[in-house]
């Protein structure tokens, strides 16, 4: 399909319209965009459209989402967890260290001293495997997750699925209390579930973790309603 | 004109263009500003067409993580901020519906289509057209829309209605509504072009 012939350029242009509005069949749109991708005036028709079909969306009400998503994206891409509001108070810190560095230099010699002082201790990634299995002994999902870091990574292993309209959520089991949810598992071969703090400190004194099964959003009392399908003991090499 | 329809987060082209250039050079600060100052409009916009408030949030997800991996290739001179944020996230919802839906369209998928229930509150998809109109004064084209065509567009722009998704939820025919999106679109193309909102 060459669509930058001159003679096309109507039939670009609607389907470049209609791409932009989201009528276009998944095939086409499939086709459009590989072909936007080594064809420039292909390229331009479809962004031209999606400038004009977005001045509609304009006026949606904004919904603020939850805090969980930003959280969710910094782990998936391994970034540093600021969350966007914590950003004036950390500038406010830095500010204070800054001045107080400031001052110290003025005392020569002691700034060495200070700012080694003040650097952070290096972080060792030291590995935490979790081989979780059912009932059949048969292995469904293996976790690890370093020290310092604030994810799990979850590989799913043959086909393990939380049925429909169901999601997995994975738990850590104190040796004595009651289990801690620790986040519902995306679906999908190996993903990340992130957590509020660094996997050693959330796991210091947890000998073992488990998946059970729940609503989408992850269980709605904080303790498992769904079966608990799989368990496994915790491996730490550090 | 339902009330509670709310201008979109607009900080400034240059601020936002000014976020993404500093994303694509991998600066984290601008990152976490960025989504602060888009993600409630963009979540607005996910929400509305996959009708899932958690589906929406992977989807915005998705579209963060695809926006510090692609900021670089962002073009201030084709697209204001604002727009090409918003198709990633668009982009995302749909490509997600559609890969539900039966690669092949043909009328008798109008009986068996995703049944679709009107969102419950907020403004209905005309009432954010005719918003938008408002704000951009694009009045005088989305008032020369035809009442089919109008509804069709707001639909499918808001929603994420496919053809046959928007045939059985206005009972016509397939023909006739891909007719009222296509001669809608060129409507609003000449209106817009003409009145040289967005050229």
């Amino acid at each position: 399909m060459n669509l930058s012939r001159p003679d096309r350029h109507d039939r670009l242009d609607r389907l470049a319209a209609e791409f932009a509005l989201g009528t276009t069949p998944p095939r086409v749109r499939r086709r459009l965009v590989a072909i936007a991708r080594r064809d420039r005036s292909v390229a331009a028709a479809l962004s031209d459209w999606e400038r004009r079909i977005a001045v509609l969306g304009e006026r949606v009400p904004p919904v603020t989402p939850a805090p969980r998503v930003w959280r969710n994206i910094v782990a998936r891409l391994g970034l540093e967890p600021e969350r966007p509001s914590e950003r004036e108070v950390k500038g406010q810190r830095n500010a204070a260290f800054w001045r107080t560095l400031a001052i110290a230099s003025l005392a020569g010699v002691v700034v060495l001293g200070f700012a080694e002082w003040r650097r952070p201790p290096s972080v060792v990634p030291a590995p935490l495997v979790v081989v979780l299995s059912g009932s059949d002994a048969k292995v469904a999902m293996i976790a690890t997750g370093s020290r310092g870091q604030r994810y799990l990574t979850v590989r799913t292993v043959g086909n393990a699925s939380p049925g429909a309209d169901k999601a997995f959520e994975l738990w850590a089991l104190p040796q004595a209390g009651s289990p801690q949810p620790l986040g519902v598992i995306p679906e999908g071969g190996i993903v990340r579930v992130p957590l509020q703090n660094p996997v050693d400190e959330v796991l210091s004194n947890i000998p073992t973790l488990a998946v059970s099964v729940e609503p989408p959003g992850g269980s709605p009392t904080g303790k498992p309603t769904g079966p608990v399908l799989y368990s496994g003991a915790i491996e730490r090499m550090y | 004109m339902s009330a509670g329809v709310n201008p979109a987060p607009d900080p400034g082209v240059d601020r936002l263009a000014d976020l993404l250039a500093r994303v694509a050079l991998g600066d984290q600060r601008a990152f976490a500003e960025l989504y602060r100052t888009a993600s409630p409009h963009l979540y607005a916009i996910a929400i509305r067409i996959v009708r899932n408030g958690a589906l929406a949030e992977e989807m915005l997800q998705e579209a963060f993580v695809s926006i510090w991996h692609h900021a670089n290739t962002y073009d201030a001179a084709r697209s204001r901020p604002i727009t090409w944020l918003t198709s990633i996230v668009r982009n995302r919802c749909l490509d997600w519906l559609r890969r539900r839906e039966v690669p092949t369209e043909s009328l008798a998928r109008n009986d068996d289509a995703m049944p679709w229930e009107p969102p419950s509150d907020g403004p209905s998809p005309v009432d954010l057209l005719l918003a938008a109109a408002d704000a951009q004064a694009l009045r005088g084209c989305v008032d020369a829309l035809e009442p089919g065509p109008r509804q069709a567009i707001a639909l499918a722009f808001f929603e994420g209605l496919s053809h046959s998704e928007l045939a059985a939820h206005m009972r016509e025919p397939l023909g006739t509504v891909k007719s009222w999106v296509r001669r809608g679109l060129a409507a609003l193309r000449r209106c817009l072009d003409a009145a040289g909102i967005a050229p």
